[in-house]
């Protein structure tokens, strides 16, 4: 145990000492976390506003067919009739947000107590366009209700005749679940990839790095067993890889804290906040994983003969976390207990669901333990691929 | 101090299948004896030697090191054997002090001995100026000198140490020479393997030849000059192989 001991204050200083390693471990998520949360959503949010605030240029065609319509239209904020040649490539030139067109017997037919088709042309790839479209729809609708309402007054009808039933919706999710909900989505993927890339360098420079570098000979002669000296490196991989999972917590909960993350979705902004409760379970749950990623990287680059190497072997190893972690994404999929049993894809959901308030012991402890059997399966090949000459010498 | 016996070893490889590297060798080597270890690339001096050391097990036979069945105590014989190769790196990221306290204490040795025998190497192998600087920032040199700290730290009885002045300036070979004339005369074993005939002749009390993992020739030099009846080492060398092909 002494040995062990000495191995991994060894490995550990050695650790920190290495540039790479750091970055990994400490910079990334330091800096990633809030650059997503606040950089992305500053942008996408300023842009919105900034697109929101703008005026539309659009054209209307057939203007003179329905002349109320189309000064209705006119006067309606943030948008500005200009006239153009050919509407459908200034539409695509972006020159244009939106075309109207009114057919010609329009303002008779709506007169007569008909209808008539409106069509609007835009480009549903851009969003610029979206929003001129979107403003024409509301000016229309606008329009379109005050004919309805004179229609009705010549019938002497109520305008509620034909709302008989008002709907009004009520959110009934906590503020807890209602604030964790846009973290909860993306959360867990972060965490999980951040914790894999805080195992990635260690386990690289620990193993194959030492075998480009002649080290791993010097220690293997050394009067530490190989189990020790496994043990110790193992050890000193996962340390980095929990710290990394630390640091990515506390990152986002002071990102959180300081009221920093504010996405612009609409016209609402959702607040970040991490309840304590949230992010206990979520460093416990990163116990497992972690210790599952330190002992399988560590496996996996020690079967290379260096660190260029063992990066190349990695790759798809990250592949591989990279689509299960995802799974937070998808909207609809809960946490049951087959689901629970899939490693990676168990921690995003059970994580997802922690994040939104929803703390269920039962998965929780069900995932901690089905990961951690895994881990102990990992950490076991680990340990006999340091028995194993030929992964060792490479012979 | 060092007793091989019937040392094979087969390594299996799944397209050139089974290979033979060590096959059936046995050897001595007494205290404050150095025997050289010879032989072309491929031979089996450094899978003979990672044996030794206990890097690698043998499929059958095994070895004595100060009466320590290697296979039953590998680690009680590891106590006993510093080793150096052309190959063995060291901690670029540690300073030389730390290195030798960090082997100091795998070996059991307290901190305040291993800093004392740290001292004394410094001042025998002219470290002290590069005692707290990276070994990454340490020339070829001034890194030999650490590692023959590193492998003589502990006192060791038996010295193993694999073509280690492969790649090494004449003044950092000649350290290690220093350091194998040193340990002679402190009465360990020391057997070192090298593809330069000149320095075996100049340094070994004994040589095997080895060829495909079989032992073709062993004694001293005298002894093998009687037997082939040529002077230079170079030829006897090339003489006992040509014998066996």
């Amino acid at each position: 145990m002494n040995k062990v001991k000495t191995i991994y204050k060894k490995e550990f200083l050695d650790v920190l000492r290495d540039r790479r390693t750091l970055i990994s471990m400490i910079v990334v998520p330091l800096l990633l976390i809030p650059l997503m949360t606040v950089g992305m959503s500053t942008i996408v949010g300023s842009q919105l506003k900034k697109t929101k605030a703008e005026t539309h240029k659009i054209a209307i065609e057939g203007a003179d067919n329905y002349p109320r319509l189309s000064e209705y239209i006119a006067s309606t904020d943030g948008l500005e009739v200009v006239s153009v040649d050919d509407y459908k490539s200034a539409i695509a030139d972006k020159s244009l947000g939106a075309a109207v067109v009114i057919p010609e017997s329009a303002a008779t037919a709506v007169e007569m107590g008909d209808s008539a088709v409106v069509k609007i042309y835009y480009d549903a790839a851009e969003i610029k366009s979206q929003f001129a479209r979107n403003r024409i729809t509301k000016s229309i609708a606008a329009f379109k209700d005050s004919v309805v309402s004179e229609r009705l007054k010549v019938l002497g009808a109520d305008v509620h005749i034909l709302n008989p039933i008002s709907v009004r919706t009520e959110n009934v999710a906590s503020e807890e679940k209602m604030s964790g909900y846009a973290l909860a989505i993306f959360l867990p993927y972060i965490i999980i990839i951040l914790t894999m890339v805080g195992a990635m360098y260690p386990a690289i420079d620990l193993t194959a790095g030492e075998k480009e570098r002649g080290t791993l000979e010097t220690i293997l002669a050394s009067p530490a067993s190989r189990m020790e000296i496994a043990a110790g490196k193992f050890l000193t991989i996962f340390t980095a890889s929990m710290i990394t999972a630390l640091i990515s917590l506390i990152s986002l909960t002071l990102t959180a804290k300081i009221g920093m993350a504010n996405f612009e979705a609409g016209s609402s902004d959702i607040a970040f906040k991490i309840q304590p409760l949230s992010f206990i379970v979520l460093l416990l749950l990163m116990l497992p994983i972690s210790c599952l990623f330190s002992a399988t990287l560590m496996t996996i680059s020690l079967f290379a003969k260096s660190y260029k190497e063992a990066q190349s072997y990695l790759t798809p190893a990250m592949m591989v976390v990279i689509i299960p972690s995802m799974i937070s994404f998808v909207p609809g999929i809960e946490l049951n207990f087959k689901l629970a049993l899939v490693p990676i894809v168990n921690i995003s959901l059970v994580a997802k669901e922690a994040l939104m308030g929803n703390i269920q012991w039962g998965y929780i402890g069900l995932v901690f333990l089905s990961t951690a059997v895994l881990a102990s399966l990992s950490v076991f090949i680990a340990k006999r691929q340091f028995d194993r000459e030929e992964v060792l010498f490479r012979i | 101090m060092v007793k091989v016996e019937s040392l094979l070893k087969i390594f299996r490889d799944k397209k050139r299948g089974e290979i033979i590297a060590v096959d059936n060798l046995s050897f001595e080597c007494k205290s404050g004896m150095i025997l050289g270890v010879l032989g072309l690339n491929g031979a089996g001096k450094t899978t003979t030697l990672r044996i030794l050391a206990t890097l690698l097990k043998p499929t059958s036979g095994t070895a004595f090191i100060d009466g320590i069945n290697i296979l039953e105590k590998p680690d009680r014989a590891k106590e006993r054997i510093g080793f150096l190769s052309g190959d063995t790196g060291l901690y670029r990221r540690l300073t030389p002090r730390e290195l030798v306290c960090y082997f100091g204490e795998l070996y059991d040795i307290p901190k305040k001995e291993s800093n004392k025998r740290l001292e004394k190497f410094a001042e025998q192998l002219d470290m002290k100026e590069f005692l707290d600087t990276k070994i990454d920032k340490l020339s070829t040199g001034q890194k030999q000198k650490v590692s023959i700290a590193r492998t003589m730290l502990h006192n060791p009885k038996v010295l193993i140490m694999d073509e280690p002045t492969a790649g090494l300036d004449i003044i950092a070979s000649e350290n290690i020479v220093q350091l194998i004339y040193e340990a002679k005369s402190q009465n360990r074993a020391v057997i070192f393997s090298t593809h330069m005939m000149y320095e075996a002749q100049k340094v070994c009390d004994e040589i095997i030849i080895i060829h495909r993992g079989k032992l073709i020739r062993s004694g001293s030099i005298d002894k093998m000059r009687s037997e082939t009846g040529m002077e230079d080492l170079d030829n006897i060398f090339i003489e006992s192989i040509r014998e066996v092909i």
